[in-house]
């Protein structure tokens, strides 16, 4: 797991292998997680790799329709799959205001949790973390957007 | 994508009260996840056991009902243990250090045995 970086240019990417929509309803980050593996089908993803990759992409999801666009269904989460260098990347944009939400360095607390002296709630964002290689954070007034970054095995990227 | 909603059935064992769970365990599944919980524990047993094998989808509102769940078994002095788990939700139990608070068994049966040993 590593510090959130800034999320990288177009340039730095090769090419896109899907770059489609949701809306933001709950239930929806299935169709994104979905979507996302059948794009990345001839990477050579697959088993442990495949399911943290999906895990990953709706969690982001999830926080995008939820925390970023209010489960508004008029206002879309919008995902990017790009495959380039050895390195897969999917960015997940939504239509939130600053400021971008940082994520907290320590894990949930789940003893405190099971006490109630916090939520039961706050996994997203560690899961994430945890289901990729990196997670970059970027945002302004306008849009937020996740980027998971994900290595391929053998450096490069296939098909 | 429409949601598949979370079904919940219970069946008591001598001791133990199973849910067999099928489906996803998502914010949808609030509602099932309470009235099967609550039927579990009516019968007052020592220990629930949450069967996942028709489970293809937990998200981390899922992993927030869990959790609330284990803690409503710990406030009742009564143990929660989970099996049949796939190896990714095996993983994020261990990430989440579930597994540190509950039994995690690969199957009914050995989840029965240790129970019931116990």
């Amino acid at each position: 797991m590593t510090d959130p970086k800034p999320a990288r240019t177009d340039a730095d990417l090769g090419r896109t292998l899907a770059d489609f929509s949701v809306t933001s309803e709950p239930g929806n980050e299935r169709m994104a997680m979905e979507t996302v593996a059948e794009a990345v089908k001839d990477l050579g993803i697959s088993g442990e790799n495949l399911e943290r990759l999906k895990t990953a992409v709706a969690e982001a999801t999830m926080n995008a329709m939820e925390h970023g666009n209010g489960y508004r269904p008029e206002v879309p989460v919008t995902v990017e799959v790009l495959a380039s260098g050895g390195e897969l990347t999917v960015r997940i944009t939504d239509r939130g205001g600053s400021p971008v939400p940082v994520p907290d360095q320590e894990a949930p607390d789940l003893a405190a949790k099971l006490e109630g002296l916090q939520t039961p709630r706050g996994w997203g964002l560690f899961l994430i973390q945890n289901m990729v290689d990196e997670m970059n954070i970027t945002g302004d007034s306008e849009h937020h957007t996740v980027e998971l970054v994900m290595r391929l095995e053998g450096g490069e990227d296939a098909g | 994508m429409p949601a598949k909603y979370l079904e919940a059935e219970v069946r008591q064992e001598p001791g133990v009260a199973v849910i067999e769970l099928r489906g996803e365990i998502d914010g949808f599944a609030e509602e099932a996840l309470a009235a099967a919980y609550e039927e579990a524990e009516a019968e007052s047993p020592e220990t629930v056991l949450l069967d996942f094998e028709g489970v293809d989808y937990i998200n981390s509102t899922g992993i927030a009902l869990i959790v609330g769940l284990l803690a409503r078994a710990r406030a009742a002095k009564r143990r929660l243990v989970a099996c049949n788990l796939s190896d990714h939700y095996v993983e994020i139990f261990n990430i989440t250090r579930l597994s540190d608070f509950m039994g995690v068994y690969p199957n009914r049966e050995s989840a029965m045995e240790e129970v019931s040993a116990s």
